[in-house]
């Protein structure tokens, strides 16, 4: 156990310079002046200041130098001035990543849950009606585009019902979380509102958080089934389970104390492709409802090619994979008691 | 041959295999389902009626109706089927042939070249996929934008040769640049699963004994690989390949839905939805520019799904027959 943690451990700073690396490598296929927005707030349009830029920061200097120098503006946290948002580029993540992570949060209970719950249901009615509908609707959640299937929710419940609006808060709520009568603790809204014990808020924040999260959850509940599926079918074969009810234990406690906790196990390897799925999830589904977080702010920053933005979360975002991929390991190492006990 | 015979059987494959077939037909026969106007220079065009912004629905004119801009529905189905199977098979050919030979070479050599490649594939993999895809549509569009002559445009031209049949002109124009930009960014962040699944089928087979006996009668590493390993081990890489068409068929709508992808106009599904962006508080009303696209895409995707579904429960018997 010991050894396998440190070595996972060790394989941590690799990855990490490797994504350095790679988007510094994306980077250096900017021009200097392109590059300058990395150091330089406002870009001179004259010639000749333009010149005075790329000489002061040594934006024509050889690489490796060039990546060094940036690689110690990264680690003080600073990457860069975004032309999108007029405002330094880790400011605007710091900015908007509150709204990112409630909807992710959010997104991610009912999509582990949900998922889970489905796939134990269809393994143990395995080749049944229930499976076979699972399936086929599990197929169709893989196929359905994201946006699809956000702009028909929209099309339902905003344009047709006006239930749920698009957005983070309403103006009136927006002008009351801003306001100083309200603390924002955590910056996460529904938390927040329940600390300041605003019903109101909490009531409009959850109703902005509906749509969105169902979009973002149901092309990910597919995975979760399918592995919880073929893991508890797995399980179920096995001759602990045989034993189990041999000694008279009911069918529901077998599945549920004796097979679900095992087959769990390998469940939790799909940590890291759930990740994914949130994080390539939130680009269009934050487009898609104009919710104000990382997301919707990556999609605009790339459309106006304000490339400094985009590699800049796109470095967050590779980093915040790489060690999301350790938690979801070591975890693993630490629920299987055969890697725990080794 | 006798997966096929299985394929046909399985009513699922089949619903699937039905599906693909009826695009094939519809991307075959696009110029007699959706003639171009005579006087059209690129037929991938979609033709618009005047320059109105507001949709307007189906009518007799416009069977499903037209976008904002007046472009017609049915047209840019149509001709968006040829967009989507070039799109789909390029990227996945490029993609395998990519990962095969990475995980080739990683998994022939071992050592320290198995090392370096795994780390370099590990990297790639570090990012969410589509994220690292806009990422890099955002840099090539800002590097082909400048119009200079690099390795990169020449990339872009193979591309372009394997996908149209014919070298663009020379510069890259607008509309063939943003699909070389988008195709080529989903390809650079395609190919690790090949490579990690050649890799792991070629170390199964690198020490059996057919491999030895090959090597004991002098044939040099190149014969073993091409002649005697990849035949053996390339069987899951098909499977996993057929599977993937239509996935990246919905990475690029997903770039084209963001503005990303093709230019505005022109047929694809994607773009044809992101017109959508602009009418979701009246939609109700504008029902017909997400949903005839949207299910365009959703039953392409579909069908190579439910043909990937089946070719796995044929490969893996394991749990045919399991209890239940």
């Amino acid at each position: 156990m010991r050894t396998y943690i440190i070595r996972r451990l060790l394989t941590l700073p690799v990855l990490v310079f490797g994504v350095t690396i790679l988007i510094f490598a994306l980077i250096s296929m900017l021009t200097p002046y392109e590059r300058a927005a990395l150091y330089v707030t406002d870009i001179p349009k004259r010639q000749g200041a333009i010149d005075g830029v790329i000489a002061k920061y040594g934006l024509d200097d050889p690489i490796h130098e060039q990546y060094l120098r940036w690689l110690g503006k990264v680690v003080r946290g600073d990457l860069g001035w975004s032309k999108t948002d007029k405002s330094p580029v880790g400011e605007v993540i710091r900015r908007r990543l509150p709204a990112t992570v409630e909807l992710a949060l959010f997104a991610s209970l009912p999509m582990v849950g949900v998922g889970i719950w489905l796939g134990v249901q269809a393994a143990v009615n395995h080749n049944k009606f229930i499976d076979q509908i699972l399936r086929v609707n599990s197929i169709i959640g893989w196929s359905i585009p994201i946006f699809v299937f956000a702009l028909i929710v929209m099309m339902i419940f905003y344009a047709k019902l006006e239930w749920f609006p698009p957005g983070r808060l309403s103006d009136q709520a927006q002008r009351i979380v801003l306001s100083d009568e309200f603390s924002r603790y955590t910056q996460l809204n529904t938390v927040d509102s329940l600390l300041n014990g605003r019903g109101d808020i909490l009531l409009d924040a959850i109703r902005h958080l509906v749509l969105p999260v169902l979009s973002l959850s149901y092309l990910n509940w597919a995975l979760v089934l399918r592995v919880t599926r073929s893991s508890m079918l797995e399980t179920l074969r096995q001759d602990y389970l045989t034993t189990a009810r041999a000694k008279g234990i009911t069918e529901r406690n077998v599945v549920n104390k004796h097979a679900l906790p095992n087959a769990l196990i390998s469940v939790a390897t799909i940590g890291g492709l759930v990740l994914i799925g949130l994080l390539n999830g939130v680009v269009i589904t934050e487009t898609v409802f104009n919710y104000p977080g990382i997301g919707s702010f990556m999609a605009q920053a790339a459309i106006t090619l304000d490339v400094i933005s985009v590699l800049g979360i796109a470095l967050y975002a590779g980093v915040i994979l790489v060690l999301g991929n350790l938690v979801v390991d070591l975890l693993y190492a630490f629920l299987d008691p055969r890697i725990r006990l080794a | 041959m006798s997966t096929l015979k299985q394929l046909v059987r399985n009513p699922t494959s089949l619903t699937g295999l039905i599906l693909v077939l009826l695009f094939i037909v519809m991307a075959l026969g696009a110029p007699i389902i959706a003639p171009p106007a005579e006087n059209a220079r690129d037929p991938y065009m979609i033709p618009h009626d005047g320059f109105s912004v507001e949709p307007r629905p189906p009518s007799e004119e416009h069977p499903l109706g037209t976008t904002e801009g007046q472009y017609d529905i049915l047209y840019g189905i149509v001709w968006g089927t040829r967009t989507a199977f070039r799109v789909g098979i390029v990227i996945t050919l490029f993609t395998a042939v990519t990962g095969v030979i990475v995980g080739s070479i990683a998994a022939f050599y071992g050592g320290w070249v198995d090392d370096l490649l795994m780390r370099v594939t590990e990297i790639f993999m570090a990012f969410p996929f589509l994220l690292a895809a806009i990422t890099l549509t955002a840099v090539l569009q800002t590097v082909y934008g400048r119009g200079e002559a690099g390795i990169l445009v020449w990339g872009a031209k193979i591309i372009a040769l394997v996908a149209f049949g014919r070298l663009p002109t020379k510069p890259l124009d607008p509309v063939s640049m943003r699909l070389m930009t988008a195709m080529m960014a989903l390809m650079a962040f395609g190919w690790m699963t090949y490579a990690r699944l050649i890799r792991g089928d070629i170390l199964a087979l690198k020490e059996r004994d057919f491999v030895l006996a090959a090597r004991t009668m002098g044939a040099g590493d190149f014969r073993i690989l091409f002649r005697h390993i990849l035949p053996n081990a390339i069987y899951p890489t098909l499977v996993v390949a057929s599977m993937d068409i239509g996935s990246y068929v919905l990475s690029f709508a997903g770039l084209g839905f963001l503005g990303l992808g093709a230019q505005v106009g022109y047929a694809d599904w994607g773009q044809m939805i992101s017109f959508a962006r602009n009418w979701i508080p009246r939609l109700a009303q504008h029902w017909h520019i997400v949903v005839f696209p949207g299910v365009t895409i959703l039953l392409f995707v579909l069908a190579w799904n439910l043909i990937g579904d089946a070719f796995r429960d044929i490969l893996d018997p394991r749990l045919r027959g399991a209890r239940g």
